[in-house]
């Protein structure tokens, strides 16, 4: 499951979180979990401004496929926090939540 | 990495060289608190803006094509009716402060577009986690600016700040270290300086003046906000740059924001790359290589 901006949804992903636009306090436009977005309903998001979306996408990835990208994206945020002491555990924290957030 | 030192002074005489700072911003900021307050201002603003003018009708024109209604939309009351007034204060504060960033040096590589954008997004969200936060536009507007202090030195400086940026990856230390010993501030300062000197409110000034030193701010809402921000733009790699780097980051800060590093901040990650990348395509790079 992914938050997907707007230009990057397309219709017959599946909502894993309905969608809320609210303006001033009021619903605009709804979308329940579960819905199969239409190509209407893309362009009913775009006309309402949503700018993303929380989405169900089936992980089509072969195992070695997987395993590549965990792997670039492991050697990607050891690069970003190369500075940081991970032997801190806030900085250690951090560090997880990101790298569980770039392997999925 | 010897150099002169900078003076407020020196930062503020030169300054008058960058392309005015959008009036714009200034207005928008009269009513921050209010999402619908002063249309009639807010339009009146636009109009002025050509470049801005022109992407609020183009964004409103595109919700009529796919919302399939008829005629398209050449008056920009009808626009900010349609699109909303927060959407399109959010939109004039993007344009505007784009084009500035676009137009004061042709040098800065686009990623620092990208990563002001970020940045916004990032404060604009984690301003939402606290109902006793900043206004969401003040938050967008710090985080976009919080290092126009390496504009300027890309501007007025660029060979010293360039030899700043390559001592810090030599010398293992980080950005700030390598300007202060460079040029006696960091860009932080020097873009507090400016911030005061556009006549920013208090808490956006303060915001991007400590946004590497958050703990000696910790009572401005906003200066947690900003700092949090981009540590995690720069974790998160939201600008896909090379620079992209988390040496450090106040824990109290984050207490402030009520933030802890648990599976809760996934949705939060989540909602900051999908809203940067929004913004990136919606606001590409103006002028900026």
């Amino acid at each position: 499951m992914h938050y997907l901006p707007l230009t990057e949804l397309q219709a017959g992903m599946v909502l894993a979180m309905p969608v809320r636009v609210v303006v001033c306090g009021q619903l605009r436009f709804s979308l329940p979990a579960m819905h199969i977005l239409t190509v209407d309903n893309l362009h009913q998001l775009a006309a309402h401004h949503a700018e993303y979306a929380f989405v169900a996408l089936p992980d089509e990835r072969v195992d070695e496929e997987i395993a590549v990208e965990s792997a670039l994206a492991a050697r990607r945020t050891l690069e970003i926090f190369a500075g940081a002491d991970l032997g801190d555990p806030n900085m250690a924290a951090l560090f997880d939540q990101v790298l569980i957030y770039r392997s999925k | 990495m010897e150099s002169r030192r900078l003076s407020r002074a020196e930062v503020i005489s030169r300054s008058d060289a960058l392309p005015a700072f959008p009036e714009i911003v200034l207005q928008i900021l009269v009513a921050i608190d209010d999402d619908e307050a002063n249309m009639a201002m807010l339009v009146e603003h636009i109009r002025r803006d050509p470049v801005t003018a022109a992407r609020v009708l183009s964004l409103a024109n595109a919700a009529v094509l796919k919302s399939r209604r008829q005629g398209a939309i050449t008056d920009l009351f009808t626009a900010t009716s349609l699109i909303g007034t927060g959407r399109v204060r959010e939109t004039a504060l993007l344009s505007s402060l784009g084009n500035f960033f676009g137009h004061s040096s042709a040098a800065m590589p686009s990623t620092f577009w990208h990563h002001s954008i970020a940045a916004g997004m990032c404060a604009q969200e984690l301003a939402l986690l606290s109902r006793s936060g900043p206004a969401l536009g003040a938050a967008l507007i710090a985080g976009l600016l919080h290092d126009v202090g390496q504009l300027w030195l890309q501007c007025f400086r660029a060979d010293a700040f360039a030899a700043a940026q390559a001592g810090a990856g030599e010398h293992c230390i980080s950005i700030s270290e390598a300007e202060r010993e460079c040029f006696g501030v960091d860009h932080a300062v020097i873009g507090g300086w400016l911030a005061d000197h556009w006549a920013l409110p208090e808490n956006i000034c303060r915001a991007i003046r400590f946004h590497h030193v958050p703990d000696e701010a910790l009572d401005e809402a906003l200066v947690p906000v900003v700092h949090i921000a981009e540590v995690l733009s720069n974790a998160l790699d939201l600008s896909q740059g090379c620079v992209n780097h988390v040496c450090s980051f106040s824990v109290p800060a984050c207490d402030v924001l009520g933030l802890k590093w648990n599976a809760d901040v996934q949705p939060l990650f989540g909602r900051m790359e999908a809203r940067s990348r929004h913004a990136s395509k919606a606001f590409p790079r103006i002028g900026l290589r």
